[in-house]
């Protein structure tokens, strides 16, 4: 029995000294379609091929939400993943949870100071990656909201399509003269949003911000501005666009309704992410081009995308390990051609500065386009129950475009449901003073 | 010993896997916890259930679906079972083409019906076109979205409850029908006297099958609608989903299971000495 112990140990032994390097774990998720995880393997690959020090096993884990989940489940159940691209907009909850590690120490290590390491992304993303000056995550994909049209709808309504509608004025005016009727029945609408959960609070919060608003607290996940005039005046828009312009149908379009209506020459002009140019590229048969999305009273839209994260839990060896991935996932070079495949934007400014990337810029004048407007990007919501409080407004904002609610009162039940929501993180925070 | 011996490996899934479970989610319903408080023991999840307007209009919704669902699936699975339980070439060729949708899984169908739903580009909506239609906003309307969930949900359920009558059916004696018939009995009263109250126990399951159903079948309302507009197509078990894991409010996630599960079990033992008031069972 003896012998068989030692046997047993002597293998193990043999185990870990031929496998010198950490082996380590990297769930991703693949929000839009295509042949995105195939490309995120080949990079990882590249990864593991570039050194000796670290290997990296590649885990597809869904969709973003998904990703949220089995992240949750891993950390809890005490077996973290090294490291994860998460959605930026659950980064406050990791950091508030204790989920996430604080990347300071590491960041420390190169020889960096937090604020130094995060001004190597645009500034637009940093909000999102850090909390009270520190670090949680690394920008690694990003997208903002954007305004795509038709050139032939443009020609046919005695629009210019070199010159697309810059406020909301000329937005309303344009999206008229585009629209199509048969009776009551839209058969262009001049307009076309995305509005299912999710995309819609993304694009509501862009509207409010540009309609002056701020939306949510930047500085601490307790507090969201929905019964205000910037977000009510948003809100009123959408509805007028609807029901008094009526340049946009009634009801609730999601991705695929927007997307298709677009294709098929039933929209004039569509708002979606940046991370759609591709997908419209290949699908849209007649010329297109992007714009800001226009203004109310200052450009501003709000960022989407993903951060690189190392979970709480991991040993000091894994720590490096995947810091070290995601140093070499993060560099211009790799950062960059990411960007060209996706159409995602890279989050690292120097990759810009690339030849290759002044190339792609130059031959693909939409996507010049986007990385114009990341000028007017703005953090993108983030809060305590993140998903449950943008709900409350979607659901409210949903009624106002179906014709079911009026935008003040939609406003006022929207802050009440996000105020509950908020309460229990509020009253151990803000609430909790000194006895 | 033996007997208990050979029941060990399943009554040790079922304590680990459903037992287990069980206890633990009651434990969890009357444990009061918010973010960063201290537990304890109460009824504190289930009045803020009560309080709760969103967990009013999944009730509403869960039960207008049940209702919507249930009663014409199990009407056409009768239907089509009456019609088609003689043997023959084309019975059989119907019977398998309603089956058909039971062996596509229903997230796979989901994704499907997003397009045949599309305003006006979707499948229907370019056949309803031929009869002077416009596009219709079928799963963005807050008026129309649940009863399009509705739909697909007989679509896929009803053959798999025509096997169940069909089995029922051919369970009855034909000498029972021959009697009535020679008694002078119509095919509608053999039908109603006869024949329903002999398929007493089927309908008592598929009933019971059928309401599980309407719990636990909700993956097309995530593919299609999320919920939405207006959590108009929300349903019990996806509220309980986002209380948990969006929310991370896992005590009022644990008192609405426990109340829905409470809630059906009492329904299914009713339902079932209902039906089996007026059951005929052969000896």
């Amino acid at each position: 029995m003896r012998k068989l112990a030692s046997a047993a140990a002597a293998l193990l032994m043999m185990g870990s000294a031929a496998q010198a390097a950490t082996e380590i774990d990297f769930f991703f998720p693949v929000p839009v379609q295509g042949k995105l995880s195939t490309e995120m393997t080949r990079m990882v690959e590249g990864f593991n091929s570039s050194q000796t020090d670290v290997h990296v096993t590649p885990v597809f884990t869904g969709a973003y939400d998904d990703t949220n989940l089995k992240t949750r489940a891993a950390v809890a159940a005490g077996k973290p993943p090294a490291a994860v691209l998460m959605s930026a907009n659950f980064m406050r909850e990791y950091a508030i949870d204790q989920k996430a590690m604080p990347l300071d120490a590491l960041i420390a290590k190169d020889g960096k100071t937090p604020e130094a390491f995060i001004e190597q992304f645009f500034p637009a993303v940093r909000p999102n990656a850090t909390e009270n000056g520190h670090v949680y995550g690394v920008p690694f994909q990003n997208s903002t909201p954007i305004l795509y049209y038709s050139v032939d709808a443009f020609k046919e309504a005695g629009l210019d399509p070199e010159k697309p509608p810059v406020t909301w004025q000329e937005w309303v005016d344009a999206a008229k003269k585009l629209t199509k009727r048969d009776g009551d029945s839209l058969t262009r609408a001049g307009l076309m949003i995305v509005e299912q959960y999710d995309t819609l609070g993304w694009l509501t919060s862009g509207f409010t911000m540009s309609n002056g608003g701020e939306y949510y607290n930047r500085g601490w996940g307790g507090e969201v501005y929905y019964n205000t005039a910037s977000t009510i005046g948003a809100v009123q828009f959408l509805d007028d666009l609807v029901h008094k312009f009526k340049v946009m149908p009634e009801g609730v379009s999601d991705a695929n309704a927007v997307a298709s209506a677009f294709f098929s020459g039933r929209a004039a002009m569509i708002v979606n992410s940046t991370g759609a140019l591709g997908f419209v590229r290949d699908n849209m048969k007649t010329p297109f081009k992007v714009a800001f999305v226009p203004r109310a009273i200052r450009n501003a839209v709000p960022i989407g995308g993903a951060s690189l994260i190392i979970p709480e839990g991991n040993s000091p060896e894994r720590q490096a390990a995947a810091w070290k991935l995601i140093t070499y996932l993060t560099s211009p070079a790799v950062n960059g051609s990411w960007s060209r495949f996706t159409g995602y934007f890279a989050p690292r400014m120097a990759a810009y500065d690339l030849p290759e990337m002044k190339d792609y810029i130059a031959k693909n004048p939409d996507a010049k386009v986007a990385i114009d407007q990341l000028a007017y990007g703005q953090p993108w919501f983030a809060t305590f129950n993140t998903v449950g409080v943008r709900k409350a407004l979607e659901d409210q904002v949903q009624a106002v475009l179906s014709g079911k609610a009026k935008p003040a009162e939609a406003m006022a039940q929207a802050q009440k449901d996000a105020d509950a929501l908020l309460r229990p993180y509020v009253e151990q925070t803000a609430l909790k003073l000194p006895q | 010993m033996t007997a208990w011996l050979l029941l060990a490996p399943s009554l040790l899934f079922l304590a680990a896997f459903t037992y287990w479970p069980v206890i633990g989610v009651t434990l969890r319903s009357f444990t009061q916890q918010r973010y960063g408080q201290q537990a304890s023991w109460g009824f504190d999840n289930f009045r803020r259930l009560a309080a709760d307007a969103h967990f009013g209009h999944v009730l509403t919704n869960s039960v207008l679906y049940a209702v919507g669902t249930i009663i014409p699936s199990l009407a056409l699975a009768l239907g089509f079972a009456m019609a088609l339980r003689r043997p023959g070439r084309l019975a059989t060729v119907l019977r398998t083409v309603l089956v058909m949708p039971q062996l596509i899984p229903l997230v796979a169908a989901a994704a499907l019906f997003v397009f045949v739903f599309l305003p006006g580009e979707g499948l229907l909506d370019h056949y309803l076109a031929y009869f002077g239609r416009h596009a219709t906003n079928w799963l963005g309307s807050p008026d129309l979205a649940l009863w399009a969930i509705i739909a697909i949900t007989i679509w896929k359920n009803t053959g798999y409850y025509m096997l169940f009558f069909l089995a029922g059916l051919a369970g009855i004696p034909d000498e029972l029908i021959e009697a009535a018939r020679v008694d002078g009995a119509h095919g509608w009263r053999r039908f109603v006297d006869v024949i329903l109250p002999l398929l007493g126990p089927t309908f008592g399951f598929v009933t019971v099958i059928a309401m599980v159903n309407t719990l636990i079948q909700i993956d097309h309302i995530i593919v299609m609608t999320g919920g939405g507009p207006s959590d108009r197509t929300n349903m019990i078990l996806y509220y309980i989903y986002q209380q948990a894991e969006q929310n991370q409010d896992t005590g009022l996630a644990a008192a609405a299971t426990v109340l829905c599960v409470g809630g059906l079990l009492l329904l299914s033992v009713l339902s079932l000495r209902a039906l089996e008031r007026g059951i005929h069972y052969e000896s």
